[in-house]
């Protein structure tokens, strides 16, 4: 069936569609990851927005349910070049196509993907439609103006979650993987907090954890959680990753910005001058580097300059995803090195 | 990290002759590494003993030894260049074993030699099967279960050993495969008993086989600092127990989650660094339901480092070159984008498919592949899907692949294709496809994964509709899709050239994406381009540039040195200012290396691909010298596609003059040029009663033939009526000509403008006129032409030039007896010849024929030898068991050496490689006069001479003492296979009768020879020729400069 991806610029495209005939609606981002792109949709980063899959070939393996990074698939709207329908089902009972119409999402295949992704990189991110009602499609109101964080969260208040370790985590919950969440619990125990409850009414935590989430961190709804995090600098160690790195940096008074589009994939290096590492990344926005504020920054992308860890004596976080999912693995001493150093706080 | 200054002098080792499983692509890792190095300011020195190389060139290099790869000539070099450094990373398992055998001998330590890149403790890790096992046990890395069976404990091991598929192994390999699969435990005791029974061993090595699960492999590069990353995987789509050099190989992973991805990268990552590799190195895993195992590690650049290369912009040799220098991967700049670093991972918006090229169109031999390499080449098919990439693959094998996917076969012998891999398993899965076979079913039986079968349906699906006699409506649908027109001719029965000149008026024509590594995320600035049908177009302006196409994959007969032309040519146009456009489908190639030409469009070397490109670009002009027989035979179809002319050089259709064999006989005899008497017949019979009234032997040849295909002599009448049968079935006439006996065979490449010529050179083969050109020893040198015969050459190719209206290179082969020369054949274009012409004259005659091409007058000139230069081919006969040992108009060898030396006995004496102390010599009645002035010889220089009965009668009766041996059926000591085996003949010389029958005597003889390394001499005069270079001679290593003086 025939279905169009509108974009504000007034670019028409025609594929056929997939998935669930509802018109949807999110800022146009890509990614470069090969593979994952179960764990990609259900990034609860990616709210507000839809996903460009920049490689063609899309679920070419088996749907399995143990991948997903949340409970639904987070992205508005799904754009694919060559995604495969007839392969069997794996643990989710359905095809590709039958699982994005269960979940309510559209999505339009037989693109031109690479035609999207490079106009993205030369105008920047844009917002679109993908629609089977090409005339119903008039204003492109700004995703990022919503409160998108509560809309990532699968659920909110506070939890306690035993883990592998005695020390305990307050984890900010902005909209985190479950990877993430795993990760943390090989190390730690967590006293999981969604952003809305009362932050300083918790107690007996060793750390503070701030996750990935979407959208502009300098989001009015996100004030409360700065401001928390501003108030335990250098009394807890802080730690955070991706999103959780803006808002720390923020807490320091630093400033972020919204990039041109963004680094979405499994392929960007990092270093520290020395050594180099293959990470995991998923942001639109960045730390202004000209408005660093008390900490060092560690680490910065290899091909753009762009902050990628900074730290601090009782703060450490990074712009990438250690805990990967999808891609590589190179950086998960981050969790250990957490661990470490929450220990050390300790003694 | 600066670059290393504690290096300055660097030889580069290459990997010596094209063999199965070493070929063309180490020419280009080689290349990379040489410019890369030179780049950073070394001076670089290269070794090579193969011509046809790019490498061996000095605008590769600053010095290059065109000499034997042993630790002889290394040592003479490092001597004489100085040399501090050495990177035998680049030149195949040759390279390395050399490196490791330079430590063995202390002559690194002795000249204080350091290896640059993965140092030396590190391959020896990787490559000691033992020491492997122990290191990867350490790491808890899994790899295959091993028991052992010892003789004294039989009963009780293969006890232990679950019943399951095993791999048989024994200290020695059994005919160089490496192993034999038991099925069960039954076979795998009759197995381990025969071994006990046949071999003084005292145990049997049984390793768990992994047959039948995925085949994955990493390319992964790490450099001084221990960063360490991933350039791409690649998945076998035929499971393990087919080589991977044999397997249809998808880049990147189809089928792989992301946790399987990252688990095998994981593991890659822990291995490669606990190995300590500094550079390039392939890592292959097996893969089944979650769990892993090591197959092995490359610790060098390989096939699949050059196919990655290919595949995902990423240079490795030349980022290699650059870690071996002690670069950081974050300081080397990704030398596609420009603008980002070598530290990151590929991401790829396309899929590649590389499929192996097999000789089985020219050898008749065993078509099942499995861990064994036979393959000669390969081809890769870049497009935006899995159908599109895998379908360009097809178009690109240049063999009846190409122009159909259906196979008219039985269900039954469609079923044991599927599940006995083989060169046709891909076409008997579509076709199983056409008749509705259950795909679950064959993807259990191939090992194929069901996914890639679903995909290859897609294909079936639309194919299945098209109508017979009308050009598809759905076309465009078609050209999605990815099906060339060859394959929607074969549909609908419209010529596929037509269908071409329709979809160009209809404007049904492909987009060019550009492989970036980045996936379109930063701008690229190299166009690397490939087709696909979509929207956007990434072309950039070509107008007015010239497009050369290559030759496409290796094969027997067209390979490297077709390369070498084309880049040589590429290299000429930018030098006289013209934007060059380069069109090639062999991802093992210089050519598609995109730093060479303006633009590289990796495509299949068809008329459509190139018509589509030629329209898309409106380029001015079209090279198809450079192409081998391909372009020949293409060049007319792509004009009249066009409907004007776009060639470049002799025209189309004086190459259709030159290449129809009736025209070209005709024309001689017009011209008064002698060539060996023949007739032109019309069917089998006409071909019996002309051949009778020649007089046999006789030669069949037809019209386009590659490297001699469906051409023989034929010396009785009944095979002669066979042969005549299977002729016609390719070809509507066939040229009867009389085979020229006792006659000298050489071959003569010239540049001309048309008019004026050069001869760049004429080479004598030593073996007589039968042999084919591409297997002949062949001498180039003073004096080995007489003057007489020269002039006589000379007069006809001034005839040949004018007559033809031949621009650029051409190659002409004749046979010379006493002072008359006949011509067998001309070819209007670059030869086989060509790159060992240039090397043995220092003459760079590909920007010649360039400058002649491009309208420039040529400036005759002649060239004198002033050293020799003996070519010597290779063969593949180790590969294949079931192949016999002889010589023939049928070309067999894979690739060539050239050896150098100031006097013929030097040069010959370097092919041997080795001392010659003894030699055996058995010969046919008639060569058995001939024989005795080469005896004589051998004796006066001390070698011992063994013969076989008759042989040995013959010699004492005129003076030679020789020892005799016996044949098996002899039922007499010493016999002549013991000796071999046991290494005490180091040399054989042999004449078998030349009519088919009565080669199989000597066959178990020819045979051990080749498995051992013993020089085989099949040829009197070639033994003539070696016998003078035997004993005490001298032998010097220069520079390949030093040859082209004449010495004071």
């Amino acid at each position: 069936m025939k279905r169009y991806l509108i974009t504000e610029d007034g670019t028409v495209i025609v594929g056929s569609g997939y998935g669930s005939p509802v018109t949807g609606y999110g800022e146009l981002v890509f990614t470069t990851s090969m593979t994952g792109y179960l764990e990609s949709l259900t990034d609860p980063s990616y709210v507000g927005q839809m996903l460009v899959f920049a490689s063609p070939t899309i679920s070419n393996y088996e749907l399995h349910k143990g991948v997903m990074e949340s409970q639904r698939v987070k992205v508005s709207g799904v754009i694919t070049r060559d995604a495969h329908m007839e392969l069997p089902a794996g643990s989710l009972g359905g095809d590709f196509d039958r699982f994005l119409r269960d979940e309510g999402i559209p999505a339009i295949d037989g693109v031109d993907t690479r035609f999207i992704v490079r106009k993205i990189r030369q105008g920047g991110v844009l917002r679109a439609y993908i629609t089977d009602n090409p005339e119903a499609v008039k204003d492109f109101p700004d995703p990022m103006n919503e409160d998108l964080v509560t809309k990532a969260l699968d659920s909110t208040g506070i939890r306690n979650i035993k883990g592998n370790g005695e020390e305990r985590i307050l984890f900010i919950d902005l909209g985190s993987k479950k990877t993430l969440r795993d990760m943390m619990l090989n190390h730690f125990s967590l006293t999981v907090a969604s952003p809305d409850s009362d932050l300083d009414s918790i107690d007996h935590y060793d750390a503070i954890f701030v996750s990935n989430g979407p959208g502009d961190p300098q989001h009015p709804s996100l004030k409360p959680v700065v401001e928390f995090i501003r108030k335990n600098l250098g009394r807890k160690p802080v730690f955070g990753i991706c999103f959780g790195l803006q808002i720390i940096a923020l807490a320091y008074g630093s400033k972020t910005y919204k990039m041109k589009f963004g680094h979405r994939g499994s392929n960007h290096a990092v270093s520290d001058g020395r050594r180099v590492f293959i990470t995991t990344h998923n942001h639109g926005y960045a730390v202004d580097p000209d408005t660093i504020g008390d900490f060092h920054v560690t680490e910065r992308d290899v091909n753009d300059g762009t902050v990628e860890m900074i730290e601090d004596d009782m703060m450490m976080a990074v712009q990438y995803h250690p805990e990967a999912s999808p891609g590589p693995h190179d950086t998960r001493w981050f969790f250990s090195e957490m661990r470490r150093r929450t220990d050390a706080a300790k003694r | 990290m600066p670059r290393r200054d504690d290096i300055h002098r660097i030889l580069v080792i290459g990997s010596g002759p094209v063999v199965i499983g070493q070929a063309a692509e180490f020419d280009y890792s080689g290349s990379q590494a040489c410019l890369s190095l030179r780049e950073e300011g070394y001076y670089v020195v290269l070794l090579n003993s193969n011509p046809a190389t790019i490498q061996t060139d000095h605008r590769i290099a600053d010095r290059v030894y065109i000499e034997p790869i042993t630790v002889e000539a290394v040592e003479r070099i490092i001597e004489k260049e100085n040399i501090d450094a050495i990177e035998p990373h680049m030149g195949g398992q040759t390279a390395l074993n050399l490196a490791v055998k330079l430590k063995k001998a202390g002559i690194l330590d002795r000249y204080g030699i350091k290896i640059i890149g993965t140092p030396v403790e590190s391959i020896e890790l990787a490559e000691d099967r033992e020491k492997f096992y122990e290191f990867l046990l350490k790491l808890n890395e899994p790899q295959p279960a091993r028991y052992k069976i010892r003789r004294e404990n039989f009963e009780e091991d293969i006890a232990a050993i679950p019943d399951r598929p095993v791999i048989v192994r024994t200290s020695f390999s059994l005919g160089g495969t490496g192993g034999n699969i038991a099925r069960n435990r039954e076979a795998l005791t009759s197995m381990a008993e025969s071994i006990f029974r046949s071999f003084d061993v005292d145990y049997v090595e049984v390793n768990e086989s992994l047959e039948g699960m995925k085949e994955i492999e990493y390319e992964v590069i790490r450099d001084s600092f221990g960063n360490c990353i991933t350039v791409c995987n690649m998945e076998n789509i035929d499971p393990m127990g087919v080589h991977t050099g044999e397997s249809i190989v998808v880049t990147p992973s189809q089928t792989l989650s992301d946790i399987e991805y990252q688990m095998l990268r994981d593991s890659a990552i822990r291995i490669i660094s606990g190995l300590g590799i500094q550079g390039a190195c392939n890592i292959q895993f097996a893969l089944s339901e979650g769990k892993y195992y090591i197959i092995e590690v490359n610790p060098r650049t390989s096939r699949s480092s050059a196919l990655a290369s290919k595949a995902t912009g990423y240079p490795i040799a030349r980022i290699a070159a650059k870690i071996a220098a002690g670069y950081g991967l974050h300081e080397i700049v990704n030398p596609i984008t420009k603008n980002t670093y070598a530290a990151f991972e590929p991401s790829l918006d396309y899929v590649t498919v590389k499929i192996p090229r097999w000789p089985f169109d020219k050898f008749s031999v065993d078509r099942t592949i499995g861990v064994q390499m036979k393959s000669i080449g390969e081809v890769m098919g870049i497009g935006r899907t899995f159908e599109e990439a895998l379908m360009k693959a097809m178009a690109s094998l240049d063999n009846s692949f190409a122009t159909s996917i259906r196979l008219r076969l039985k269900d039954d012998d469609l079923w044991a294709l599927i599940e006995k891999p083989n060169d046709r398993r891909i076409l008997a899965v579509f076709e199983g496809l056409f008749r509705n076979f259950d795909i679950k079913r064959m993807s259990r039986l191939s090992g194929y994964d069901e996914y890639f079968i679903h995909k290859m349906n897609n294909i079936v699906k639309i194919l299945r509709n098209i109508d017979l006699g009308h050009i598809p409506e759905n076309l465009m649908q078609l050209k999605k899709i990815g099906i060339p027109d060859e394959i929607i001719s074969s549909f609908c029965g419209i010529p596929a050239d037509e269908i071409t000149r329709y979809r160009i008026e209809k404007n049904i024509m492909p987009v060019y994406k550009r492989i970036d590594t980045c996936s379109g995320e930063f701008e690229v600035i190299v166009p690397y381009m490939y087709s696909t049908y979509e929207d956007e177009d990434e072309i950039p302006d070509l107008k007015n540039s010239v497009m050369i196409i290559g030759s496409g994959p290796n094969r027997i007969a067209q390979g490297l040195e077709f390369d070498y032309g084309s880049v040589k040519a590429i290299l000429a146009l930018r030098d006289m200012g013209y934007k060059s456009i380069m069109l090639n489908s062999n991802p093992e190639t210089v050519s598609t290396d995109f730093d060479i030409s303006d633009a590289l469009f990796f495509e299949p070397v068809t008329p459509e691909y190139i018509v589509n490109v030629i329209v898309k670009t409106s380029c001015s002009g079209l090279i198809v010298q450079f192409s081998g027989q391909t372009g020949q035979n293409i060049a007319k179809r792509i004009e009249d596609i066009l409907g004007r002319s776009i060639v470049l050089g002799t025209s189309t259709e004086d190459i259709e003059r030159v290449e129809d064999r009736t025209t070209f006989s005709q024309t001689l005899e017009s011209l008064h040029i002698l060539q060996p008497p023949f007739a032109i017949a019309e069917n089998e019979n006409d071909t019996v009663k002309k051949a009778l009234t020649l007089g046999l032997p006789i030669i069949l040849r037809s019209s386009h033939v590659i490297g001699g295909r469906s051409m023989e002599i034929i010396y009785d009448v009944d095979y002669l009526a066979e042969r005549a049968r299977d002729v016609f079935t390719v070809s509507r006439n066939v040229l009867v000509s009389k085979y020229l006996e006792n006659a000298i065979e050489m071959d003569v490449d010239f540049v001309s403008d048309g008019s004026s010529y050069s001869i760049c050179g004429v080479l004598v083969h030593i073996e007589e006129a039968g042999v084919h050109s591409g297997d002949a020893t062949m001498i180039y040198g003073p004096d080995v032409v007489n003057k007489k015969v020269r002039e006589r050459i000379e007069r006809i190719v001034e005839s040949l030039v004018k007559e033809f209206r031949l621009i650029g290179l051409s190659n002409l082969q004749i046979a010379v007896r006493g002072e008359d020369v006949y011509v067998i054949e001309l070819n209007a274009r670059s030869s086989r010849s060509l790159p060992f012409i240039s090397k043995a004259t220092g003459v760079d005659w590909v920007r010649l024929a360039v400058e002649c091409m491009m309208g420039s007058p040529l400036r005759p000139m002649r060239i004198e030898a002033s050293s020799y230069f003996v070519k010597v081919s290779v063969f593949p006969f180790s590969k294949f068991q079931d192949m016999d040992v002889v010589f023939g108009p049928e070309m067999k060898s894979t690739g060539e050496a050239m050896y150098p030396g100031r006097t013929l006995p030097e040069a010959l004496r370097k092919s041997l490689q080795k001392d010659v102390r003894s030699v055996l010599i058995t010969v046919r009645d008639e060569d058995k006069p001939r024989i005795l002035e080469t005896a004589r010889i051998l004796q006066e220089k001390g070698i011992t001479i063994y013969a076989t009965a008759g042989t040995s009668i013959y010699l004492r009766d005129h003076g030679i003492k020789a020892q005799t041996l016996y044949r098996i059926r002899d039922r007499r000591e010493p016999k002549i296979l013991d000796l071999l085996s046991s290494g005490a003949i180091d040399m054989v010389i042999n004449t078998t009768e030349m009519s088919t029958g009565a080669v199989r005597d000597g066959f178990r003889i020819r045979r051990l020879c080749i498995m051992r390394g013993v020089p085989l001499i099949m040829n009197i005069n070639l033994a003539r020729a070696y016998a003078d270079s035997l004993g005490d001679v001298r032998l010097e290593y220069r520079e390949i400069s030093e040859y082209l003086r004449v010495e004071a």
